[in-house]
């Protein structure tokens, strides 16, 4: 069946093969299909959305309940980037639309565990926030410098020691003496919500999926 | 009040034997440059300061635990690479400047390096093992964790991708890993004889919020059997294990490499708070000494009286371990903690841990 020109049954079949594609890491297929799909004539929007994100979203699941780990997510990583990069040249720019959020993310003062971190910019990028990726061991000063510079509406600070996360008061501090409006969220294995509420963050989350919620929720999407 | 020293107390533990009470080796690493008011960057950079800060540390408090050198970070420097020492504000540890390996041609042109000397980190570990010999405690000095180690030689993600996608070289890699520990832990059996000798072995990138027991048994398994054979034939006596972080489902493989090698020596077990003191008895208590695992983050965010809450569970279910058991945290002591926290760690052992 066609509508619209587009073959119904394929589309599906693209649609779940994109997020197959995106589950198996395989990079390889998930840039063929992301090919198909224009060629088909998808909406890239769709296409991102019901193919790559659900993908996704399945391995959040799946890291959650121990049947994925890291190395996998890793490579699901690349065949999602893989499919968005011959996606976004193609999406449509929708004028009245609010222009994305950007985050200004990175791994608190002192800390060089940064895998947490790439999977938080990752899932973020997906969910279409506008990522500046300021990496480890940032000083308070580059947090606040790079949020000013780039007029950042979300800062998401990663903190996996209990000797970093004690950098992370400060910035909030910092972005307040500089009267900067940017909402801070913060996250890593030994930050919890008592944490967060107590140095005065906006948000916190506990694994990737819940840092998309919080960030979308902080920005009014 | 304590019937034993320090000495006695852990060589009493060491033989099987009853001692007055629990020993503590509270896992102290940087947080002893607080103690004498040192740089942390000169605890890793310098073998010497190490044994220094450490060794007052140890006088300080009277707790049991002698000095060692090491770091999650270990392999890079040793092969060529470079790693930073903790110098900067809000530095922990020594961390990776340049990898050695960041593309699959690297690893072929990585040298190896043998066992008529020591190379990086493996220099500072003997200023600092001498100084133990010297005085009759032992040379305590990194003789893994190979995965951990691999993972760090090379740019971390792009290893723990390899491990699907170029699987042969991540194997080509860990195999020189595991010998470049063979060959320094043989540099200092030469150096000191085996019964001085005491290999640390651990790391957290075999954790299982990071890969799944699978990859461990394809990835790890294998290269830390290869250490480990070797330090049997050593014949080096104790072993301390520390598999850092959760690994409850790479335990499995622990058993199976104590099983197979037929060890003879001792493992002491230093888990991470995530697996229970109950299930590392059931696995390991007839032949090992199991460590506390007194949760790290509390013992700096906790005051005095819930750290000695926290030591006094931890006692309670590990005291009648069979082969024996000693207070520790689940990882390092954390650098930040007041001074009074090693305290709570040494009162709660006297008031709770006294074997009838
Ligand atoms: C892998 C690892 C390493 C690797 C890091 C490689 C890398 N490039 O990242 C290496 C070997 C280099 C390493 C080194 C060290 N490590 Co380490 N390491 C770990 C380990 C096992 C896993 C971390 C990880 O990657 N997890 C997987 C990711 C996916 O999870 P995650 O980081 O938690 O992120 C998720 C969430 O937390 C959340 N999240 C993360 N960030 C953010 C941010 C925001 C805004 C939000 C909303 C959410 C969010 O979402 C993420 C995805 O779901 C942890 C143990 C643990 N339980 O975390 C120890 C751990 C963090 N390390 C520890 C230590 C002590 C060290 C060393 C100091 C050891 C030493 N003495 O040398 C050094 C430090 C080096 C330094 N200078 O900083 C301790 C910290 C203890 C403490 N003080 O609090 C831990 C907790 C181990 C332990 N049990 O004690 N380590």
């Amino acid at each position: 069946m066609k509508i619209l020109g587009v073959s119904m049954v394929s589309k599906e079949e693209i649609l779940e093969g994109l997020a197959k594609a995106v589950i198996d890491g395989d990079e390889v297929k998930s840039e063929e299909l992301a090919k198909k799909s224009l060629e088909i004539g998808i909406d890239p929007y769709e296409s991102l959305m019901n193919g790559c994100n659900k993908g996704m979203a399945k391995v959040s699941d799946l890291y959650e309940l121990k049947e994925m780990f890291v190395p996998e997510i890793l490579l699901s990583a690349d065949a999602m980037y893989a499919a968005i990069d011959i996606l976004k040249p193609h999406l449509k720019v929708d004028a009245s639309a609010k222009k994305p959020a950007k985050v200004v993310i990175g791994v608190a003062q002192g800390d060089i565990h940064d895998i947490g971190k790439n999977l938080v910019k990752m899932m973020l990028e997906v969910a279409g926030f506008i990522m500046i990726d300021v990496g480890k061991d940032v000083p308070v000063d580059t947090f606040v410098k790079k949020t000013i510079e780039e007029d950042a509406d979300i800062v998401a600070i990663s903190a996996l020691m209990t000797t970093s996360m004690m950098y992370m008061e400060p910035v909030i501090k910092k972005l307040k003496e500089n009267f900067v409006k940017a909402k801070v969220v913060v996250g890593g294995a030994p930050i919890n919500n008592d944490f967060a509420n107590k140095i005065g963050a906006d948000g916190y989350g506990k694994d990737a999926v819940e840092a998309v919620k919080v960030s979308k929720k902080l920005v009014g999407v | 009040m304590d019937k034993m020293t320090p000495p006695e107390r852990f060589q009493a533990v060491l033989m099987g034997e009853k001692p007055d009470r629990v020993p503590v080796v509270p896992f102290i690493l940087g947080f002893c440059t607080k103690i004498v008011g040192m740089p942390l960057g000169d605890f890793y950079a310098d073998g010497n300061k190490s044994f220094e800060a450490q060794f007052m540390s140890m006088r300080l408090y009277g707790y049991e635990q002698t000095p060692m050198y090491g770091y999650a970070s270990c392999g890079p420097w040793e092969f060529g690479g470079k790693v930073g020492f903790p110098y900067g504000e809000g530095h922990s540890a020594p961390y990776v400047i340049e990898h050695p390996v960041n593309e699959l041609v690297d690893i072929d042109k990585l040298e190896v390096p043998d066992s008529d000397k020591p190379v990086g980190g493996f220099v500072e570990a003997q200023k600092l093992c001498d100084r133990c010999v010297e005085m009759g405690m032992p040379g305590i000095f990194q003789g893994g964790s190979v995965f951990t180690a691999a993972a760090v030689v090379a740019e971390t993600t792009k290893f723990l991708k390899w491990m699907k996608t170029e699987p042969k070289s991540a194997h080509a890699l860990l195999d020189k890993v595991s010998q470049m520990f063979i060959n320094q832990v043989e540099y200092f059996v030469n150096r000191y004889g085996a019964d001085k000798c005491v290999v640390f072995d651990g790391g957290p990138v075999e954790a299982n919020t990071v890969i799944s027991p699978q990859k461990f048994e394809e990835f790890a398994f294998p290269y830390m059997m290869k250490v480990h054979k070797k330090i049997r034939e050593f014949d080096i006596p104790v072993t301390l294990m520390h598999p850092c972080a959760d690994q409850n489902l790479n335990i499995p493989y622990y058993i199976k490499m104590r099983e197979s090698l037929n060890w003879k020596g001792i493992y002491a077990w230093i888990f991470g708070p995530e697996t229970p003191l109950k299930t590392q008895i059931e696995k390991f208590g007839t032949h090992d000494i199991i460590g506390g695992n007194v949760d790290p983050p509390s013992i700096q965010t906790r005051t005095y009286q819930e750290v000695v809450q926290l030591c006094k569970e931890n006692i309670e279910q590990g005291i009648e371990n069979p082969r024996g058991f000693i207070l520790c945290p689940g990882c390092e002591f954390p650098p930040l903690a007041e001074p009074i926290k090693p305290m709570a760690f040494i009162d709660a052992a006297r008031q709770f841990g006294v074997y009838k």
